[in-house]
């Protein structure tokens, strides 16, 4: 019994693109070495590509490497969505058997936990109903809500913040940070930055299917960030950090009352955190923050410090530029942030950051349309009203 | 408190370790159980024959054999009424070929459950044989209907379709691991189904008696014909049955030998395709 429940050495994976002896072959994955210590929690980052479903495919024990060798000490189990393993004619209760015995768990453990799933889920009313008859939520979410009680010693997280609404996945991310304290080693899979540097130790970076960089989470997210060139859509193509005196560093949000929550609410004030870094003092910049939609395709608003003809004189070696709102107008739902910083003078962009960082709105009230409003409302009497305003219409008829 | 350790190499021949993964498959039992309990009950849901579906193939296919033969006027089953002399041997027939139909595509009806988990993979295969079996028992109620009906009883020569459904249910296995593992390189196997399906009837001795096989065959290629296991099988279960007799030994004895080599390979070939068998499936 060693202190290490993953490790992974030397492994490679080869696959073989179309059929037969001519096949191309191309490595998945090369030469990696990872160990997880006992107890601790590592994320795997990387673009798509990079060789990050392969590696969960490996750990899970879907397919066996090409080369090398992986050791699991302590029941592993995926956290995924196991829609697939639903029949749509059976009920939810009776698909919630099925699904929990093919992530390995036993009837009477299932039985034990039947009601918590279904109450994670949120389809209380609906669990002796066919699936067929659900909506891709409840099912999403129930095949969900199954992974997420299963109590392994090894948890492997892929994509976890990629199923349900937004409130969902904080339930979601609340359970694992439930396993996390609870002593369980983890493995996450992910797109999804944000999440990684909140819920992880240590990181690494696959790219080309090798590990590029190890280390202290957010550092590797970091790093990842420095390496992604592509710009957001809609400005020019910067140059890089070093040559325009300026990087963004990174973008954090949160509530204001609630700093440490893991979703923001509608309606109630929220601060955004800009860190950026200057090589050499910088004149007449502007910044500019970019909400976009959860699919990172539309630009919803993009507040910029220029409107209010603020513009900063900046030195080095940098500092935190803070957007402050006091009351959301973003409905429930996933969003993306994203930042520029501008030179006025030349209406160059200086620096960005692209739209890595991951956002959930929930709401306490119910909100309809596309957007909230911040509002108040106010009842006054027929006297006042009539005393202020509707004076009668214009006398007389119709307008030529 | 000691953990599982689990090590996962390359897939090679020299890593398959049929003990241990008899071993897993039984922490999975829980599973087998719930999948073939789902898989019978989705069968049925929404039909209105409902259970009724178990017992219509072979029955269908008894009142077609009666049909012919009754109109050749030639029914070679001796002094037993051919309808029972027929269904006896279509009920282990039709657990053998349904069973060994859907359980060949297990795994290629399967892929994207294969991608996304793990469990023993032969899980699947599996429980298309626990369903055929359900159908089978099912066909055996009528089947003790049907003996009254034509005033046949059971004498304790019954006692010998035992060894004949264990042995059914191990060749059915042993095809099944093969065929649906070979199914994932080798689509033709699907296609390839209904007609092996069609000639092993006629090679089986289903409509016609094992006796009049081998008295008219040369003993080489008699012991030949027997290398079929569903000769020994279907000929001892109808024997035992209806026929009050002793199987013949030489049939059930091969089926047994050919029962016990193909199970334990089939296996071993089935646990080497399934490291790789997401990456093609």
């Amino acid at each position: 019994m060693s202190d290490i429940d993953v490790r992974l050495d030397d492994v490679w994976k080869q696959y073989r693109l179309g059929a037969g002896r001519r096949a191309d072959a191309f490595w998945a994955l090369r030469q990696i070495d990872l160990e997880v210590p006992r107890g601790t929690s590592v994320g795997v980052i990387g673009r798509n590509g990079a060789g990050k479903s392969t590696l969960f495919k490996l750990l899970a024990g879907i397919t066996a490497p090409t080369r090398g060798r992986i050791t699991i000490e302590g029941r592993l189990a995926a956290l995924i969505e196991v829609g697939s393993g639903f029949h749509p004619e059976l009920t939810g209760r009776e698909n919630v058997f099925l699904s929990g015995a093919i992530l390995g768990m036993r009837r009477r453990e299932i039985a034990a936990k039947l009601d918590r799933i279904v109450a994670f889920a949120g389809v209380e009313r609906f669990i002796d109903t066919p699936v067929k008859w659900y909506s891709s939520g409840m099912y999403v979410r129930l095949g969900f809500a199954i992974a997420a009680h299963l109590e392994p010693d090894v948890l492997l997280v892929d994509e976890v913040l990629a199923v349900g609404d937004a409130e969902f996945q904080v339930k979601c991310l609340e359970r694992i940070r439930q396993m996390q304290a609870q002593g369980t080693t983890n493995l996450f899979i992910s797109h999804d930055l944000s999440a990684v540097e909140r819920l992880c130790d240590r990181a690494v970076l696959l790219e080309g299917g090798a590990i590029v960089e190890s280390g202290p989470a957010r550092d590797v997210v970091a790093s990842y960030h420095r390496r992604l060139t592509v710009a957001p859509a809609g400005t020019d193509q910067p140059d890089r950090g070093p040559e325009t005196g300026a990087v963004l560093t990174n973008l954090t949000v949160h509530e204001t009352e609630r700093p440490t929550a893991l979703a923001l609410r509608t309606g109630k004030a929220v601060t955004v955190a800009v860190r950026f870094a200057a090589t050499r003092p910088l004149s007449n910049v502007e910044f500019e923050l970019r909400y976009y939609s959860a699919d990172g395709k539309t630009c919803l608003a993009a507040p910029r410090t220029g409107e209010h003809g603020e513009r900063f004189d900046l030195q080095p070696p940098g500092g935190v530029i803070e957007f402050t709102c006091d009351s959301l107008p973003l409905k429930p739902g996933a969003y993306y942030l994203g930042a520029v910083m501008r030179d006025l003078s030349t209406a160059k962009v200086l620096a960005w950051w692209d739209g890595e960082t991951r956002v959930f709105v929930e709401s306490e009230v119910e909100t309809n349309g596309e957007l909230y409003i911040p509002h108040r409302w106010r009842l006054r009497s027929a006297d006042a009203v009539d005393a202020v305003s509707v004076a009668p219409p214009a006398s007389g008829g119709p307008r030529a | 408190m000691s953990r599982p350790v689990t090590v996962y190499e390359p897939a090679a021949l020299a890593q398959v370790r049929p003990i241990a993964d008899l071993g897993r498959l039984r922490d999975h039992a829980d599973l087998l159980l719930t999948l073939s309990q789902h898989r019978i009950k989705v069968r049925y849901k929404q039909s209105r024959l409902g259970l009724l579906w178990a017992v219509v193939q072979p029955l269908a296919m008894m009142l077609v054999f009666t049909l012919v033969f009754g109109f050749l006027r030639s029914a070679p089953s001796g002094e037993t009424p051919f309808p029972l002399f027929a269904y006896t041997a279509l009920i282990p027939w039709t657990m053998f070929s349904s069973g060994l139909t859907s359980a060949a595509g297990a795994l290629t009806s399967h892929a994207a459950l294969l991608t996304k988990a793990y469990f023993p993979r032969e899980i699947l295969p599996l429980t298309y044989v626990v369903a055929s079996f359900a159908d089978f028992v099912l066909a055996s109620l009528l089947l003790a209907l049907l003996m009254a009906w034509f005033g046949v009883a059971p004498t304790w020569s019954v006692l010998w379709t035992l060894p004949a459904i264990a042995l059914l249910v191990g060749f059915l296995i042993g095809l099944s691991l093969f065929l649906s593992a070979l199914q994932v390189r080798y689509r033709d196997v699907a296609l390839a189904m209904p007609v092996l399906i069609q000639v092993w009837l006629f090679a089986t001795p289903v409509v016609y008696p094992l006796e009049t096989v081998r008295a008219s065959l040369p003993p080489w290629l008699y012991a030949l014909y027997v290398t079929n296991p569903m000769a020994g099988i279907v000929d001892t279960f109808r024997r035992g049955a209806v026929l009050h007799q002793g199987p013949d030994v030489q049939a059930l004895g091969t089926a047994a030998v050919v029962t016990l080599l193909l199970a334990p390979a089939a296996y071993v070939y089935f646990k080497l395709t399934e490291r790789t068998v997401a990456d093609i499936v």
